[in-house]
């Protein structure tokens, strides 16, 4: 076996959830290599263990890491491996199937468990059916759920070897601009708490006072059901769900939140789940440990007078 | 410009799928079936270009079994002008679809491709990155708004930490998130005129691809996990709930 993971630099950082990415790809082999696509600070990458090379094509511009300019160069480095990993994040599910379709195979998403190096186990219709599947594909396309991984332990000293990136840029896409989030929920999907709220904020106003408050008071990141990003009260990258972010917290709150499928399918494998709705038959309560029937508007100003 | 538009019969997203009891694939036969939503935003999108004269013409395909027909109805009522329908009794996965799709891109030659972001079937979110590989075209997926600039679309694309724009080229694969629109509801005339909007029809099996299968389901189980609810009277515990995890 041979195992690749693909990462790529933002701002001149690596995504930690590579860490989580390393504890799956060590399930297939006790050693990989990790390709760093953009310049970035790799010090805390070269001591995840269990790596045997750290190639960094460091000189890339936003425009060169599109997946549309990078396909034919990767597709090329994956043929010398037998797996290709990435995160099920926004830079994995825009780029790995790519790659994979470039070169006619197939490819696995949001792998949960790996059963053996060529049985998956993945979830399917919002993450209410897991299923188990074999790939018959001579390179594996994995794209990794690295909220079911723990992060890889961080004793190894890799080498970073410098590689040359021939980018295929032929001016069918470029690079405008980014834009990102003004609060701060670029660590949603490994924070350590979350405080989501639903469309029973009413306005973005509300939601803004009662479930940002709420958050900053806790060191909590914000998240949202896909109702509430609909009515404008919050940024889509800050839902939760099947079609939004999933994540694990220590302690998830939902506020207003009915528990539809979707939203249940991003959070139900919290560790511990608090639910206040003023409904006592939302259906949120099923998946949560602790309930408190009330007011969001009375309630959480009256905890956080507690806390 | 020349719009293709995906149009995928999903178990309708209201209903809750269960397990066969053999854990050999799902229990779906008898559910209530829709068009996928994604796809929805993608087609409301494409009819939206339209109205503002951008687009002369939105064709729909969906592949599937011969019930799919009703789905491109439903893509149909929404303002697409014709359809075409891939009969095929196999459940392809992601890749093979791609390459059918690929195939009738060819045929058709549409300036844009635009699919919705994943089915909620299978949740893989590969088709239009993998169609995008095999044509060689350029891709953006999520995409939550579309500005036409004649040859050329200023793509925004929802990612992770926010948001990026792109230009891109036409022909160019475009994949549709929730946020794109608000798609409309269908009135009684436009699902009357959809019955008169040709479909046509052809046999995967006579396309001459290899659609041999890069993988195999072996089982599936039920992901769902039910908690038992300790519901608090005093908000004081509320907050020691809190405070025992971590705060």
């Amino acid at each position: 076996m041979k195992v690749l993971i693909i990462a790529l630099a933002r701002n001149n950082q690596i995504n930690p959830n590579l860490a989580n990415v390393l504890t799956a790809a060590h399930k297939i082999s006790s050693v990989c290599d990790v390709l760093v696509l953009g310049a970035a600070d790799l010090s805390k990458v070269t001591s995840y263990s269990g790596i045997t090379s750290i190639y960094h094509a460091a000189n890339l511009t936003s425009n060169d890491l599109l997946a549309s300019n990078l396909t034919e160069s990767l597709a090329n480095i994956a043929k010398g491996y037998t797996h290709v990993l990435m995160a099920s994040d926004s830079a994995g599910k825009d780029l790995l199937p790519r790659v994979a379709g470039f070169l006619d195979m197939g490819q696995i998403s949001d792998v949960l468990a790996i059963s053996s190096p060529n049985i998956f186990k993945k979830p399917m219709y919002a993450g209410n059916i897991i299923a188990e599947v074999e790939s018959f594909d001579e390179i594996k396309f994995l794209t990794i759920r690295t909220i079911c991984f723990d992060a890889v332990a961080s004793s190894g000293n890799a080498a970073v070897v410098n590689k040359e990136l021939l980018v295929d840029t032929d001016n069918k896409i470029q690079f405008v601009s980014e834009k990102l989030s003004v609060i701060e929920t670029v660590g949603l999907a490994s924070a350590k708490r979350i405080v989501s709220g639903g469309r029973s904020l009413g306005s973005k106003e509300s939601f803004d006072e009662v479930i940002g408050g709420f958050a900053v008071k806790i060191g909590a990141a914000i998240g949202a059901s896909k109702a509430a990003v609909e009515a404008g009260y919050a940024n889509n990258d800050c839902q939760v769900g099947q079609t939004g972010k999933i994540v694990a917290p220590e302690l998830y709150i939902a506020v207003g939140v009915s528990g539809a499928v979707q939203h249940i399918a991003g959070m139900k494998d919290s560790k511990k789940v608090l639910a206040i709705n003023n409904d006592p038959n939302a259906q949120i309560f099923e998946y949560a440990d602790y309930g408190y029937v009330g007011d969001l508007f009375e309630v959480i100003p009256e905890i956080m007078r507690g806390l | 410009m020349k719009v293709l538009v995906a149009a995928k019969r999903v178990v309708d997203p209201n209903v809750r799928v269960r397990v066969k009891a053999d854990h050999s694939n799902v229990e779906i036969e008898h559910s209530k079936m829709s068009l996928n939503p994604f796809d929805e935003n993608a087609i409301e999108e494409a009819v939206r270009l339209k109205e503002k004269g951008l687009v002369t013409e939105i064709v729909a395909l969906s592949i599937g079994t011969i019930k799919s027909e009703e789905t491109l109805r439903t893509a149909l009522a929404r303002g697409c002008d014709r359809a075409i329908l891939v009969e095929s009794n196999e459940n392809y996965e992601p890749l093979n679809i791609a390459k059918i799709f690929a195939h009738i891109a060819k045929e058709e030659k549409p300036d844009l491709i635009l699919l919705g972001k994943q089915a909620i079937d299978d949740d893989a979110n590969q088709m239009a990155q993998m169609l995008a590989g095999k044509l060689n075209l350029p891709q953006v997926t999520c995409a939550s708004s579309l500005d036409v600039n004649g040859n050329s679309i200023r793509v925004v694309r929802e990612i992770d930490a926010g948001n990026e724009t792109l230009e891109i080229n036409l022909p160019a694969v475009i994949s549709a998130d929730l946020v794109l629109n608000e798609p409309r509801f269908i009135k009684l005339p436009q699902l009357m005129m959809a019955k008169k909007k040709p479909i046509e029809k052809k046999l995967a099996a006579d396309l001459g691809l290899d659609l041999s299968a890069h993988s195999r389901l072996i089982s599936v189980t039920d992901g769902e996990v039910k908690k038992q609810c300790k519901f608090l009277t005093n908000l004081n515990d509320v907050v020691n709930v809190i405070k025992a995890n971590g705060v």
